[in-house]
């Protein structure tokens, strides 16, 4: 790994173990309560839900243009990072809506769309491990639905009628609600990049065990 | 003709004058004090959502995040470290000079 990859490790450790004290910090929201404070770890993860749909199909794109095994492994280090992120996203929001619903889960736009970019991701990951052979073209093709499928997620609580708070929430939140959401942000930012990061490493070494084998069996 | 006809004006006079300020009680003011409270409700009688704690689910979706991130970079380390132990034997074996 790079030498900044430790002290970076390090920052963002130390972001994440002071994240409760400054989200304890934050502004009660005013009908939900203690509850609502969920949303600083939520909307983070389905953020980066959504970064690593769509980069997990732009290095997809560039596998299949340019047929640069860097640009895979990229597109597999994000496609397990969507699934990570999309399980957190899919957990936390119904722990929300269990209170400030009354359900666990409504079929509503946004939910069933997260969901079905979820289980996009799922597929991608199967189908990499056991598609055999040249099932990396066909597992890019369904990375690019997976990305499809992004900004109708991000877009569809303003089309349609839905008790998920609208996209206009972020932008009006006053400053004692937006600093702890943004440091958020900013952490799971840092993590998603270091985890991207480290996954990345980890394909680009078992491409350097594949060489060697093949090295040493041409050597017996 | 014109008595009858203030008969009714008056008497329609007399009800709205009895009817209006009645009415007007009966509407609280907005932006008024609270209202009084009769009775209080036990929070078990409330509907369930009502009654759910928050801070269980609260602790339960942060916990489960950092549980998920903890177990997630062991297991990454965990692989990259295997990989990288087999890299090594395998550059070590394919020295010349080494024993394969």
């Amino acid at each position: 790994m790079p030498k900044w990859f430790t002290p970076v490790a390090f920052i963002c450790a130390a972001m994440f173990a002071f994240s409760p004290l400054v989200i304890a910090n934050a502004d009660y929201e005013s009908t939900m309560g203690l509850v609502q404070k969920i949303f600083y770890y939520h909307m983070p993860s389905a953020w980066m839900f959504l970064v690593a749909a769509m980069v997990c199909g732009v290095a997809s794109i560039r596998y299949l243009v340019s047929g640069d095994l860097r640009h895979d492994r990229t597109a597999l280090a994000a496609g397990e990072l969507l699934v990570v992120f999309g399980l957190l996203t899919l957990v936390t929001g119904p722990l929300w809506a269990r209170k400030a619903w009354g359900t666990f889960w409504i079929w509503d736009a946004r939910t069933t769309s997260s969901l079905v970019s979820w289980m996009i991701g799922c597929a991608y990951l199967i189908l990499r491990r056991y598609g055999g052979p040249g099932s990396e073209k066909l597992a890019a093709a369904l990375a690019l639905f997976g990305m499809a499928n992004v900004p109708f997620i991000y877009i569809s609580v303003n089309y349609w009628r839905t008790i998920h708070p609208a996209t206009s929430v972020v932008p009006k939140l006053p400053f004692t609600m937006g600093l702890p959401l943004w440091y958020c942000v900013i952490s799971f930012s840092l993590l998603f990049y270091l985890l991207l990061k480290m996954r990345v490493r980890l394909e680009e070494q078992r491409a350097t065990l594949d060489s060697l084998y093949l090295s040493l069996d041409e050597q017996h | 003709m014109a008595l009858v006809k203030r008969t009714v004006a008056m008497t329609l006079l007399l009800l709205a004058c009895l009817t209006v300020p009645r009415a007007a009680v009966a509407q609280p003011a907005q932006g008024g004090s609270p209202k009084q409270t009769n009775e209080y409700v036990p929070i078990s009688q409330l509907p369930p959502q009502d009654q759910l704690p928050a801070a269980p689910l609260l602790i339960a979706a942060y916990s489960f995040v950092l549980i998920v991130f903890f177990l997630y970079v062991v297991s990454l380390a965990r692989r990259l470290s295997s990989v990288q132990r087999d890299v090594d034997r395998l550059g070590a074996t394919l020295k010349p000079g080494s024993k394969p």
